[in-house]
């Protein structure tokens, strides 16, 4: 890095740049992404440690056993703001969420008339916030967060002046200090049992959600009051509650067996690119970056493709953390609302009872789709911020030996992730349909979030 | 060649127990000392990040005297031999030795007579170089890596299994290895390759080995003839937390062919789960042996869906698991609900009652708060319905220390076995079975000329008109612990048993009538009882 190179040539070229990032800074608010110079090293090395800790997050929230898809969203937001606000909190064009979302107070503030620098401050922030988020993960990921932090931290430290670093690092903390406290009341910091109930009593009636896996902590479901804890964005988790699914019947007329009978049928005449959507789609808890990881992966690989600038990466990246936390929390309102049966269980129970579906049913009620809701807030709010028709690759599932798939905007790829969950055989065609439109609701909340200016 | 080793050992002569049950199906619960403090194994397996896995142990007799001698693995600390000085019958005692295996980086060991002298060696992974250490006789064992052509290449080594392929004159080893140990950042998909190490052309060590890729962590390897085809395939027990796109293995190892994957074509199912251990045993007596994986939280119990009708079996195997009661997932003691993690586990009649009980070594990886820090052993008992009952508080044997690896052995030669674990940074702890009102027994020790002394791959079939016991010999498994030792079976009430052995080259011996509480070796080809 250049700094490096200030730091071998002396103090009085550390003066001049701390003046000239200074004045930098002030370019930077006009010329965002076109600047040159020391700001510009500034800008790649904030870059790099947005880019690092969010691949170590999708990683850890694979590996930290508590991080199913609600958890895991829940710190998507809580990282995406913290990331923002570290950016805003130094540039002008930038509105603070302080104040716009559910329980967060203005952000501390930035001295005036004094130079830090973003990559020591975004460092700073990112390594608390995601520590402690993670503080439950196990030995592997407690060494890879050190490590990092240790090695980001010397690397955005060099050659940048001690009181810079000093004075970045004290804000970084602060600001994560206080976007930990916020997220400390939201109701959802506390997972016992991996999230399962210790104790739960089934809902009667043969509508009602039934255990699918034999999975002893699964006979209960995930998270059931998940509904209830503080949103980010939207007013509350019933804000876009959804009409009831079809009313359950054993009738072979009803709309009930009738989309009970899709899913069997599409079981049994998958095609090739049915089956490859459904495990591109699969996502699952402890196996995968999850379902909101896996649109945040998606967003990660636009921002290096496109080298958005930081104000529009962390832009990106807290609206779309703000919508699928959002919609987790909408959707789980409603799934034990309706605490609605899985395919499995109807169809075992009165079409074919040695059926298997392709997918592992996640072990909570069905209605609607999880990854429907999210993907169609994901999608609402990247459209919102980056484009309608904005074509991008996907090539999150490359490590795992599935090829790259294209898309040609991003409700193309939420469509297709909610009727992954129908080929998948864990989901029926209304949890699908009433999950996007939900998504599409909550995620208009985000949206409407005022971020750059 | 060290001459057959003869052994009978004469049944106690107090009262033969006939217990089988203590009525209703209730197994009888055997009942264990805690003999670490006195029995002279003061050892611990020690270590960080590179040996949160690991801590295993080797079980046989180096020195002749038919009880079985433990190397342990450490970890930091030097692994160490403790010779068995045990009386017959009398408290456990165990006395130091210098053995030349004092490696360090150790994580786990297997016994295996490598060149067929007869006299045991050791497979040895490591956090490094891999070592095979030649067995001299007397509890003495000298590096053997160069002169049997070994590589022992530089990974993190965790798991291993061998056998005799077939018309082979030295084994073929299979090397499990774990995470790339450089990648110190993103260790997550980052597995390194196991190997597969078959013997050299011209019938002398060991030829350079080949990769068994895809590879995606292994903590556990086993060569089992699953299917009873005569060749045994490799099965693998993979760590799901550091693997990208992974899952179970089962491989072809076809003598003279590359290893290659069952499919899913084949019938093989995929299942993902965090593999820590293989235990393999015919529970059902249908002639395919069950498979009992460790994961954390859930285990599996595996069973073939459907053996032998119309045709060949297929890799495909039902989890029963749950209704077999051995899921064993949360702590069985204290008030601690979060999920245990589970490490050794081994198959073995502990009340001699006929049917095989199960042994779990349980701890936390390291200071998981989400999983139970207290986590208990299990001891499961198999019932007379086939399910098992937990009975590892009652029996004494639930320590809560970081259990990683066992050996489950007769170590003071009373037809009664006993209980080593190997804890992680704690002490490796020690149980003598006391039990006194549980069933007879067998011991059997199949051996043959030439290569593959101790028959790995032979089926020793018992039957006494009530049961028919099988069991698989083989090397490997478990949690990096393996044990060569004989082969023992619970007969309950029986004072004596039909045996046979089904021998590795498939010649099918006869069946002979032979006397319980006694061991019995039993040579290829006369089918004669050794003394």
């Amino acid at each position: 890095m250049t700094g490096r190179v200030f730091a071998e040539r002396g103090i009085k070229r550390i003066m001049f740049r701390n003046l000239a990032a200074a004045a930098i800074v002030s370019i930077a608010m006009l010329f965002t992404g076109s600047i040159h110079g020391s700001a510009a090293d500034n800008q790649a090395g904030a870059k790099m440690v947005l880019d690092t800790w969010y691949r170590l997050m999708l990683e850890l929230v694979r590996h930290t056993p508590t991080y199913t898809p609600p958890v895991a969203s829940r710190a998507m937001g809580y990282v995406g703001v913290t990331a923002y606000e570290a950016i805003a909190s130094g540039s002008a064009r930038m509105e603070s969420l302080g104040g716009q979302l559910n329980g967060l107070a203005a952000p501390p503030s930035r001295q005036k008339s004094v130079v830090y620098d973003e990559a020591v401050v975004l460092e700073a922030a990112l390594a608390k916030v995601v520590r402690e988020l993670f503080s439950n993960t196990g030995p592997t990921g407690q060494r890879a967060m050190g490590a990092m932090s240790a090695k980001l931290g010397k690397t955005v430290t060099a050659g940048v002046a001690a009181d810079i670093v000093e004075r970045s690092t004290a804000y970084g903390t602060e600001l994560a200090d206080h976007i930990l406290r916020w997220a400390a009341a939201d109701g959802g910091a506390t997972i016992i049992n991996m999230g399962f109930p210790v104790s739960y009593s089934l809902k009667p009636g043969p509508a009602a959600w039934r255990p699918t896996s034999l999975i002893v902590q699964q006979q209960a479901p995930l998270l059931p009051g998940w509904g209830e804890i503080r949103p980010f964005a939207m007013p509350a988790g019933a804000i876009c509650a959804l009409p009831p699914p079809p009313a359950y019947s054993e009738d072979p007329g009803s709309e009930f067996h009738r989309q009970a009978r899709e899913v069997h049928e599409t079981s049994r005449t998958l095609t090739d690119e049915q089956r490859t959507i459904a495990r591109f789609w699969a996502d699952d808890a402890m196996l995968s970056t999850t379902p909101p990881g896996h649109w945040i992966s998606i967003a990660l690989q636009i921002i290096r493709r496109d080298n958005l600038s930081l104000e529009r990466g962390t832009d990106v990246l807290a609206r779309l953390g703000i919508a699928v936390a959002d919609a987790f929390i909408g959707c789980w309102h409603d799934k034990f609302r309706y605490d609605l049966l899985r395919p499995v269980t109807y169809i075992r129970r009165l079409i074919d009872p040695k059926w298997e579906s392709l997918l592992i049913t996640p072990p909570f009620p069905e209605y609607p789709s999880g990854h429907s809701t999210q993907s169609g807030a994901a999608a609402t709010v990247l459209t919102a911020v980056l484009g309608e028709g904005f074509a991008f690759e996907d090539a999150t599932l490359v490590p795992e030996g599935m090829p790259t798939r294209r898309f040609a905007s991003f409700w193309q790829a939420a469509e297709e992730a909610g009727l992954s969950r129908l080929y998948g055989g864990i989901h029926f065609r209304a949890a699908i349909v009433q999950g996007l439109a939900q998504g599409r609701c909550i995620g208009a909340y985000a949206a409407a979030l005022r971020t750059l200016r | 060649m060290r001459s057959f080793l003869a052994v009978t050992l004469v049944a106690a002569l107090t009262a033969a127990s006939t217990a089988a049950s203590s009525g209703e199906g209730q197994p009888v619960v055997p009942t264990f000392a805690n003999e670490t403090a006195a029995a002279g194994i003061e050892h611990q397996f020690t270590g960080g990040w590179q040996f949160m896995v690991g801590g295993g142990v080797a079980t046989f007799d180096c020195d002749g005297d038919t009880k079985p001698d433990v190397y342990i693995a450490g970890g930091t600390s030097k692994a160490a031999l403790f010779r068995n000085t045990s009386t017959s019958g009398g408290p456990l005692k165990f006395e130091k030795v210098e053995s030349g295996a004092e490696l360090d980086a150790v994580t786990g060991a297997y016994p295996l007579d490598i060149d067929s002298d007869g006299i045991t060696d050791l497979v040895i992974p490591r956090v490094g170089e891999d070592v095979l250490m030649r067995g001299k006789g007397g509890c003495r064992f000298e590096r053997a890596n160069e002169a049997w052509g070994f590589d022992g290449g530089d990974a993190w080594s965790t798991a291993y299994s061998a056998t005799w392929e077939k018309g082979a004159t030295w084994p073929t080893l299979a090397i499990g290895t774990y995470i790339d140990r450089k990648q110190e950042d993103f260790p997550w998909g980052n597995c390194t390759d196991s190997k597969l190490y078959r013997p050299a052309a011209d019938g002398n060590g060991f030829a350079k080995p080949n990769a068994l890729a895809p590879s995606y962590c292994a903590l556990s390897m086993l060569f089992t003839d699953w299917n009873r085809s005569g060749t045994p395939s490799l099965r693998v027990s993979n760590d799901r937390e550091y693997y990208k796109g992974g899952q179970e293995q089962l491989w072809h190892v076809d003598p003279g062919k590359p290893p290659r994957l069952y499919t899913p074509e084949e019938g093989w199912k995929p299942l993902k789960i965090w593999g820590m251990g293989i235990a393999s045993q015919d529970l059902n007596a249908d002639g395919y042996p069950e498979y009992f994986l460790t994961s954390m939280a859930d285990n599996k119990l595996q069973t073939l869906v459907d053996p032998g009708k119309g045709g060949p079996p297929k890799p495909s195997y039902a989890d029963i698991a749950f209704k077999s009661g051995v899921i064993a997932q949360r702590p069985h003691i204290g008030d601690d609900v979060k999920p245990s993690t589970a490490w050794h586990a081994q198959f073995e009649d502990m009340n001699n009652d006929g049917r095989p009980d199960l042994f779990i070594a349980k701890g936390n990886v390291s200071e998981m708060p989400d999983f139970a820090m207290r986590d208990p052993n299990n001891l499961l008992l198999q019932k007379s319905d086939g399910t098992f009952v937990e009975v590892g508080d009652k029996a004494g044997v639930a320590s809560t220390l970081t259990a990683r690896g066992a050996s489950i052995a007769d170590f003071n030669r009373d037809g009664k076995l006993d209980l080593l674990v190997v804890n992680r940074n704690g002490p490796t702890e020690i149980w003598r079975n006391m039990s006194e009102a549980i069933g007879n027994w067998i011991d059997v020790s199949p051996r043959q000329d030439g290569a593959n002394p101790d028959a790995i791959g032979a089926w020793i079939e018992i039957r006494d008109g009530e049961r028919t016991l099988i069991r698989e010999v083989t090397s490997g498994g478990g949690h990096v612990s393996g044990a060569k030792t004989a082969v023992h079976f619970g007969t309950g009430s029986s004072v004596a048993v039909d045996l046979r052995i089904i021998w590795p080259d498939g010649r099918v011996g006869r069946w002979r009538n032979v006397a319980t509480r006694a061991s019995h070796g039993v040579a290829k080809g006369t089918e004669e009882l050794l003394r």
